[in-house]
C-alpha cells in the first residue's frame, strides 16, 4: 500500500493507492500550527472510512510520498532563519539589484521589493575569480575565519554563500564551506555552485538564501514528521514531492530545502501526464489546474516537461525569483473565486482580485455580496445547487443572483443571465490567455495538444477553453480535483544534476565534455545506486543548454551523451539545436554555429506501475436542466452522474456531468464519453465562425 | 458601449503583443534585446491610432507607432499583404535613428488594409560614424552617420527585398549580430500579423472595426475621469539639461501646463524653448511628445490604458525647428530618447505633484552613465570584434507620493522595464572585468519617501583595450525632490589608471581605457518626496541599520537621532524634528 499527503492552505489531501492499484481520496482540514497533526488527521479519516485502526493502516504502508507547502509560506511570511549572505568583494547588493523588470509601470504605489537578505546581514570577502576560471584575488583563509566571527556575532542562523564564477571554479566557495562547517558547526551553509550551477549571480545568490533559509525549519519539521508518523506505526519510505515534479527521499531535501518549494503545482503535470498518455491520443498536452483563485498553467511536449529557472515566489518582479530549476507553470488570477466587476469606464473585469476562502462566493452565503465565476456558473446553470461536494453544502442561487445583477448586469445594462455569461467568457478568455502564453513560450501548438482540466473550478469552461484553442481533445480525469496528489503516487524518484562545460560547436572541446558527461554519470549512478531496493527500473536522461553565438538565452534541447565523442556526432547536436530554435521561435539560423552553456542529466527511478482506476461500467440516465450557454441562450442539457455514463458511448453536448467536487460544461456542438477510467474524454467541436486560417510562411 | 466586447478583444490582442515580445526577447542576439528588453510591439489600426502595445519602454510607444503607420501609408498608398517595412527615420515619426522599426499592414482577404502591426527595437549598433547608439555631440545627421531609413520596404509578398539588407550589412558593425536581431524583428512583426489575421476571421473585421472605437473611447473616458479628479489650473515649470558639446551654458527648458478638470483636458505647451541644437540631443516630434505624455501617466495614469483615446486627453503643443518639439533636418537627435526627453518626463511629473496633493512624483535620476555604456572593441578571447550596450547597476528612482524610488528605474523614460546584465553575463559577452556594482550611500534623494541612492559602478577591460562610450546628464543639475524632498546624488565619471589614481572625467564622450585601467560610473540618485523629517523615525532606524544612510546624515536630515547601538532615541528625535528645518 503507498500514500500520498498533499498538505494544501485549506485540506490535506491523502491518496491511499491499494494493493490492487484503486486510488481513493480522502480530505481533512489542514492544522497549519502542527501540519503533521492533520496529516494524522487525515489517516484517521481514512481509517474510519475503511473500518481499521489508524496504525495497522500506517503500518500497511511501504511509501509515503509528502507535498508541503511549508517551505513556500515560510518564504512568503519571511518566517525563515536568520540568513546571511557571503558575495564577492565588491558586491553586495546582488539580492537587491535583481535583474530589472517591472510590471503596472504607471502604479506607483507599489514598492520596490526588498531583498531576500538583508544588506546588514551581507558580508564580502576579498577575493576574485575570472570568467575563465583564473584565480584574480585569491581567498585568504584567514579572512573565512574572520567572517565566521563576524556571522557568529550577527547570530546568523544560516548562511548563503555566493560568489563570482563559483560555477567555472568553485575553489573558493569550496573553502569558505570547509572553514564554516568547521569554525560554525550547528549553521547550516548552502554553497552557490553547489545547489544550482547556473550563471548570472543573482538567480544563484537567491536560490542558495532561499534553501539556506529553509534547512533549519526544514530540517525540524521533517524529522518531526519522520518520528510521529513512526509513532503512529508507519515504517516505510518517507519520500518529498519536488518542485521538478518528482520525489526525493526526505533526507535529501531536508539538505536541500529549495527542491520541495513549488512541489504543489509541479505535481499537476505528473498526473496530466500520465491520464493524457492512458486517454487521449494526442503527444503534446497542456495542462490546467483551476483553483479558487488562480489557474496554473503546465505543459507536456514529448513527454517532457519544460522547466524554468524564472520561478517567482509571489508575484513577478515583486516577490523573488528562485533563479532554481521547477517545472515551468504560470498562473493568471482566474479561478472559481475571481470577482467580478465593472469599471468607472464601463470594462468588464474578472480577478485577479478574489473572494479567498473567507468569504468565498456570494452562493456559499458566508457573507459574500461580490461576483466571482462560481455565481455565474451558478446562475448560468452549470452548477447543482443542491449537490454541491457531492451535497454536503447547499449553494444560494438568490445571492448569487444578487451578485451577479448588482454589480455586472446592471452596469452593463444586460440581463442577468447575459451578465452571468459575459463574467464565464471573460474568465474564459484570461484562461487562454495564460494558456498562450506558456505554449508560445514552450513552443507548444495547442491545437495538436489535449487540454487536461484538474481542480475543483475546471469544469465550468475546460471544454470552451479547449474550443478556443483549437485543441482536438480535452480530459477531465476522475483524480482531476486531485491531480497534485495524484501525481504525486505515480511520480519517480528524480534528481537532476548539471554541470557548466561550455564549447562552441565550431571548436568543440572533446576532452572536456568527455569529462563533464563522465562526471554527470558518476553522479546519476550514485543517485540510482543510493535509491534503494523499491525502485522498478532506472533511467538516466542527457540535455545540453545551449543558442546561438550572441543570444543570452539557451534552450534546453535532449541529447545523446555519445554524440558528443565525435565530429559527426556533434554536427546532429547542431541539427537538433536548430530544429528546437525552429520549434520555440519559428526561425533558424541554419549556417550558424551553436554555443554550449552547461550539459544536464537527470537520472530517474520507477517506484511503482501505476494503474488506472477501473470503475464500473456505468448504464443510469441523464436528468435534464436548463442552462444558459453564452452566444446560444438556453439550452436543456442532460445532467449526468459521472457514474451513471455508460463506458466508451459517446454522447452529445449541451450536457453537464456532475462529480461529487466538479461539475463539467459540455457545451453544445462538443461531444464526451467516459473512459474506463473514469475520466471524461470530450471533443471540443469546431471554433464558432472560425475558418482554419492557413499560416503564411515566411 | 459593450463592456463585455471590449474586455475580450482587448485581451486577445494583449495576448497577440506579449506572444510578438516574447518573440524578440528569446530569439534576438544583442544583449540591448535580449538581456535589456530595449524594445516594443504594439498594434495601431489601419487610420494610425495606436490601439494597444505590450507593457514596455513607454518612451517608444505613446506618439511614434501612430506617425511611422502615417509615414509608411503616405510612402505606399496601396499596401499589400506580404509587405514588410524598415523605418527609423527621426524626422518622420521614429523616436531615434539607434530604434529600428519594423511594420507590417494586416491586410485581409479582401486585400483591405485593417491593422499595422510594429516591432521597434535599439540597435547595438546603427552604423553611426562612432560605435555608439547615442552621438550626443553630433554637429549634424551627417556626423551622426546613421544609416535613416524611411519606411523602406524590405519584404514583398513575405520574400526579402535585398538591396537594404545588403546596403545594412557593409555598414553595421558586427553585422552577423545585427542579422539576428533582424531576423527576430521580422518574426514578431510576421507573428503578429498572422494572429491578427486568425483574429479578424473569426470575429470579423467590422467587429474588431466596432471594438476599436469603443477601446479608444474607454481610454478616453478613463482617462478624462483621471484629469477629473485633479483641481482646475495653469502651472509651468523649468528644468536645465548639464552643459554639452554644442550647449556649453546647458539647455534650459520651459514647460505650460493647463488642467481643465471639466473638460477632462491637459494642455502642455513646449514651444517656449530653445531651437534645435548642434548636437544629438534634440528630441522628435515622437519622443517629445511622449515625454510630455509620460510626465502625465507617472502622475495620474494608474488606472488609464495608454491607447489613443487616453492620449487625445493630452495636448501636447510642439514647435518645428525646437530643441524639445519637431526637428529639422539635418539637425541630429541621436539621444532623443534619453537626456532632454528625460528633462521634459521629469519636469511635468514634479510639476504636477508640486500642484496637487497625491499627484505627480519627484525627478528620476538622469542617463545614460558608463554603467550602461556602449562598449567596444575586439574580444582576446576569439578574436572578434564586438560592439554592444551593457547594463549594469542604474538606480534613479524617484520618491513618489506613496512609495520610495523604485530602484532600477534606469530612467523615467523606461519606467524600470529595462532589464540589467548580471556581472556574470557582462563578462561572458565581453572582455570586461566588473570590480564593483554597489549603491553608495547618503545618495539618496531625502524626503518622506526617500529617492533611489547612486550606484558605484567600476569596470574595465580584461587583456584588451575598450572603448566606452556614455553620455550623462544630471553631474551639475541633478533630479529634484518636490514637497520637501530633497535632489538626488549626481552623476560622476572617473577614469581610474594602472596606478590606481582617479582621474575626473566629463559627463559624456568616448573614452578609450587601456588593459588595467577602469572606469568609475556613479549613476544619478532619484529625488525624494516630501519633507524628509516626515520620514517615520523607524523607518529612517531601518535606513541607518542597512547601510541606506548613515547615522549623521539621519540626525542633520531626517531629524532622527539614533543611539550608540542603532536604537532610537526617540527624546532626541523630538528634539530635532521640533527645531525649525535649518537645510
Amino acid at each position: 500500500m503507498r500514500f500520498a499527503v498533499d498538505t494544501g492552505g485549506t485540506f490535506t489531501d491523502l491518496v491511499i493507492e491499494d494493493g490492487s492499484g484503486s486510488l481513493t481520496i480522502y480530505k481533512s482540514p489542514t492544522t497549519p500550527a502542527d501540519p503533521v497533526q492533520g496529516i494524522l488527521d487525515a489517516f484517521q479519516v481514512a481509517a474510519d472510512e475503511l473500518g481499521r485502526s489508524r496504525e495497522s493502516l500506517l503500518s500497511a504502508g511501504s511509501m509515503l510520498f509528502h507535498g508541503t507547502t511549508r517551505g513556500l509560506n515560510a518564504v512568503l511570511t519571511g518566517n525563515v532563519a536568520r540568513t546571511a549572505l557571503v558575495t564577492t568583494a565588491g558586491h553586495p547588493d546582488m539580492l537587491l539589484l535583481r535583474e530589472g523588470g517591472r510590471t503596472q509601470i504607471f502604479n506607483q504605489r507599489r514598492p520596490y521589493p526588498d531583498p531576500y537578505v538583508p544588506r546588514s546581514l551581507t558580508f564580502e570577502l576579498a577575493e576574485r575569480i575570472d570568467a575563465q576560471g583564473e584565480v584574480v584575488t585569491a581567498l585568504d583563509e584567514a579572512a573565512v575565519v574572520e567572517l565566521a566571527r563576524s556571522l557568529r556575532a550577527a547570530e546568523a542562523e544560516a548562511v548563503a554563500v555566493c560568489l563570482l564564477w563559483s560555477i567555472v571554479n568553485p575553489a573558493h566557495e569550496l573553502l569558505v564551506g570547509e572553514v564554516l562547517r568547521r569554525e560554525l558547526p550547528d549553521v547550516p551553509v548552502t554553497l552557490s555552485h553547489h545547489l544550482n550551477p547556473c550563471l548570472r549571480e543573482y538567480r544563484r545568490a537567491s536560490s542558495a538564501a532561499i534553501d539556506a533559509s529553509l534547512k533549519p525549519l526544514m530540517t525540524t519539521y521533517i524529522a518531526g514528521a519522520r518520528a510521529r508518523l513512526a509513532d503512529a506505526g508507519f515504517q516505510g519510505r518517507l519520500l518529498m514531492m519536488t518542485s521538478s515534479g518528482g520525489a526525493l527521499d526526505a533526507a535529501i531535501v531536508a539538505d536541500a530545502p529549495i527542491h520541495s518549494l513549488n512541489s504543489g503545482p509541479s505535481m499537476a503535470p505528473v498526473a496530466g501526464r500520465f491520464f493524457a498518455g492512458l486517454d487521449a491520443e494526442a503527444d503534446m498536452a497542456v495542462v490546467a489546474d483551476t483553483g479558487g483563485t488562480s489557474y496554473d498553467v503546465s505543459v507536456v511536449r514529448d513527454g517532457r516537461i519544460p522547466w524554468t529557472r524564472e520561478s517567482w515566489i509571489g508575484q513577478p518582479f515583486l516577490g523573488h525569483m528562485t533563479g532554481f530549476p521547477s517545472v515551468d507553470v504560470r498562473s493568471v488570477g482566474a479561478g472559481g473565486g475571481s470577482l467580478a466587476y465593472v469599471d468607472a469606464g464601463g470594462m468588464l473585469h474578472v480577478g485577479p482580485e478574489s473572494a479567498s476562502a473567507v468569504p468565498g462566493p456570494a452562493c456559499y452565503g458566508r457573507g459574500g455580496e461580490r461576483p466571482t465565476l462560481t455565481d455565474a456558473c451558478l446562475v448560468l446553470g452549470y452548477l447543482n445547487p443542491d449537490y454541491f461536494l457531492g451535497g454536503r453544502s447547499r449553494l444560494d442561487v438568490d445571492a448569487a443572483v444578487k451578485a451577479v445583477d448588482v454589480h455586472v448586469a446592471r452596469p452593463l445594462g444586460l440581463p442577468v443571465h447575459e451578465a452571468a455569461a459575459a463574467i464565464w467568457e471573460l474568465a474564459t478568455e484570461h484562461m487562454v490567455g495564460a494558456i498562450e502564453e506558456i505554449t508560445s513560450h514552450q513552443g507548444v501548438d495547442p491545437s495538436r495538444a489535449v487540454l487536461v482540466g484538474g481542480g475543483g473550478a475546471a469544469g465550468f469552461n475546460t471544454v470552451a477553453i479547449g474550443r478556443r484553442l483549437s485543441c482536438p481533445e480535452v480530459i477531465v480525469p476522475l483524480m482531476g480535483p486531485a491531480l497534485s496528489a495524484a501525481g504525486a503516487l505515480i511520480s519517480e524518484l528524480s534528481r537532476g544534476f548539471e554541470v557548466n562545460g561550455k564549447t562552441r560547436s565550431d571548436a568543440f572541446d572533446h576532452e572536456r565534455v568527455a569529462a563533464v558527461i563522465g562526471e554527470l554519470e558518476t553522479r546519476c549512478r550514485k543517485f540510482i545506486d543510493d535509491a534503494g531496493k523499491d525502485i522498478l527500473s532506472s533511467e538516466v536522461e542527457y540535455a545540453m543548454e545551449a543558442r546561438y553565438p550572441n543570444q543570452v538565452w539557451t534552450l534546453e534541447v535532449p541529447i545523446d551523451p555519445e554524440l558528443t565523442r565525435t565530429p559527426e556526432g556533434v554536427e546532429k547536436l547542431v541539427e537538433a539545436f536548430h530544429i528546437a530554435h525552429q520549434e520555440t521561435f519559428a526561425v533558424a539560423d541554419a549556417a550558424s554555429p551553436i554555443e554550449i552553456e552547461s550539459w544536464h542529466a537527470r537520472a530517474s527511478c520507477r517506484l511503482s506501475d501505476p494503474r488506472p482506476p477501473v470503475l464500473a461500467p456505468g448504464g443510469g440516465t441523464p436528468a435534464s436542466r436548463e442552462i444558459y450557454l453564452a452566444g446560444a441562450g438556453w439550452r436543456t442539457a442532460a445532467v449526468w452522474r459521472l457514474e451513471d455514463v455508460p463506458v466508451e458511448r459517446p454522447q452529445p453536448g449541451p450536457a453537464i456531468v456532475e462529480t461529487a467536487t466538479t461539475a463539467i460544461l459540455v457545451d453544445e456542438g462538443a461531444s464526451f464519453v467516459r473512459r474506463s477510467s473514469g475520466t471524461l474524454h470530450m471533443v471540443p467541436g469546431p471554433r464558432g465562425e472560425a475558418t482554419t486560417a492557413k499560416a503564411e510562411v515566411i | 458601449m459593450d463592456g463585455v466586447r471590449m474586455a475580450v478583444l482587448s485581451s486577445r490582442m494583449n495576448v497577440i503583443v506579449e506572444g510578438m515580445m516574447n518573440t524578440i526577447f528569446r530569439s534576438s542576439r544583442s544583449g540591448v534585446l535580449n538581456a535589456a528588453h530595449d524594445f516594443s510591439c504594439c498594434i495601431v489600426s489601419a487610420d494610425h491610432q495606436l490601439v494597444i502595445g505590450a507593457e514596455s519602454l513607454p518612451i517608444h510607444m505613446m506618439s511614434g507607432p501612430d506617425l511611422i503607420s502615417r509615414a509608411i501609408a503616405e510612402a505606399y498608398p496601396a499596401l499589400t499583404r506580404g509587405d514588410a517595412f524598415l523605418h527609423n527615420s527621426p524626422y518622420n515619426g521614429n523616436s531615434h535613428a539607434a530604434d529600428h522599426c519594423m511594420v507590417v499592414p494586416v491586410i485581409d482577404d479582401e486585400g483591405v488594409h485593417r491593422f499595422t502591426v510594429l516591432a521597434k527595437a535599439h540597435q547595438a549598433d546603427c552604423g553611426n560614424s562612432q560605435p555608439t547608439t547615442y552621438m550626443a555631440n553630433a554637429r549634424d545627421v551627417y556626423e551622426e552617420g546613421a544609416l535613416i531609413f524611411d519606411a523602406c520596404r524590405v519584404q514583398q509578398n513575405y520574400a526579402d527585398v535585398s538591396d537594404i539588407l545588403r546596403m545594412l550589412k557593409l555598414r553595421i558593425r558586427v553585422p552577423e549580430q545585427w542579422w539576428g536581431d533582424y531576423l527576430a524583428l521580422l518574426g514578431a512583426v510576421r507573428l503578429g500579423e498572422r494572429r491578427m489575421l486568425e483574429l479578424g476571421r473569426e470575429v470579423g473585421w467590422d467587429t474588431l472595426g466596432e471594438f476599436v472605437v469603443e477601446w479608444l473611447d474607454y481610454g478616453e473616458t478613463m482617462m478624462a475621469d483621471a484629469i477629473a479628479a485633479l483641481p482646475a489650473g495653469r502651472f509651468s515649470a523649468r528644468t536645465e539639461h548639464d552643459p554639452y558639446p554644442g550647449a556649453p551654458d546647458g539647455v534650459p527648458i520651459n514647460v505650460d501646463i493647463g488642467v481643465d478638470p471639466a473638460a477632462g483636458r491637459i494642455d502642455i505647451d513646449l514651444r517656449e524653448n530653445v531651437d534645435c541644437l548642434p548636437n544629438g540631443l534634440n528630441l522628435t516630434e515622437a519622443t517629445a511628445r511622449t515625454a510630455a505624455m509620460i510626465g502625465v501617466f507617472n502622475s495620474i495614469g494608474e488606472n488609464v490604458p495608454p491607447n489613443a483615446g487616453s492620449l487625445r486627453r493630452i495636448n501636447v503643443a510642439l514647435r518645428e525647428n525646437c530643441a524639445v518639439g519637431v526637428p529639422s533636418h539635418p539637425h541630429s537627435c541621436s539621444a532623443a530618447t534619453t537626456n532632454l526627453a528625460d528633462r521634459v518626463s521629469n519636469m511635468v511629473q514634479r510639476a504636477f505633484a508640486s500642484f496637487a496633493e497625491d499627484v505627480g512624483m519627484a525627478e528620476c535620476g538622469a542617463v545614460i552613465p558608463a554603467a550602461a555604456a556602449v562598449v567596444s572593441g575586439t574580444d582576446p578571447r576569439n578574436g572578434k570584434n564586438f560592439v554592444n550596450q551593457i547594463f549594469l547597476a542604474v538606480t534613479g528612482g524617484a520618491g513618489t507620493p506613496w512609495t520610495d524610488g523604485w530602484l532600477t528605474i534606469f530612467h523615467v523614460g523606461c519606467g524600470g522595464m529595462l532589464r540589467r546584465d548580471s556581472v556574470e553575463g557582462a563578462e561572458t559577452a565581453h572582455p570586461i572585468r566588473v570590480r564593483t556594482q554597489k549603491l553608495v550611500r547618503d545618495t539618496e534623494g531625502a524626503g518622506r519617501f526617500r529617492g533611489a541612492p547612486s550606484a558605484y559602478v567600476e569596470y574595465g577591460p580584461v587583456g584588451t583595450t575598450l572603448s566606452v562610450a556614455y553620455g550623462t546628464d544630471g553631474a551639475v543639475n541633478p533630479a529634484q525632490g518636490i514637497r520637501g524632498g530633497l535632489p538626488g546624488g549626481p552623476s560622476e565619471h572617473y577614469r581610474r589608471d594602472a596606478q590606481g589614481n582617479l582621474h575626473p572625467l566629463g559627463s559624456q564622450g568616448i573614452i578609450e581605457l587601456a588593459d588595467g585601467e577602469t572606469i568609475v560610473s556613479v549613476t544619478a540618485g532619484g529625488g525624494g518626496y516630501g519633507d524628509p523629517r516626515e520620514r517615520p523615525a523607524e523607518v529612517v532606524r531601518q535606513d541607518v541599520a542597512e547601510g541606506w544612510i548613515s547615522p549623521e546624515r539621519a540626525a542633520e536630515v531626517y531629524g532622527v537621532a539614533l543611539g550608540e547601538n542603532g536604537a532610537l532615541d526617540s527624546a532626541r528625535t523630538a528634539e530635532l524634528r521640533g527645531r525649525p528645518v535649518s537645510a
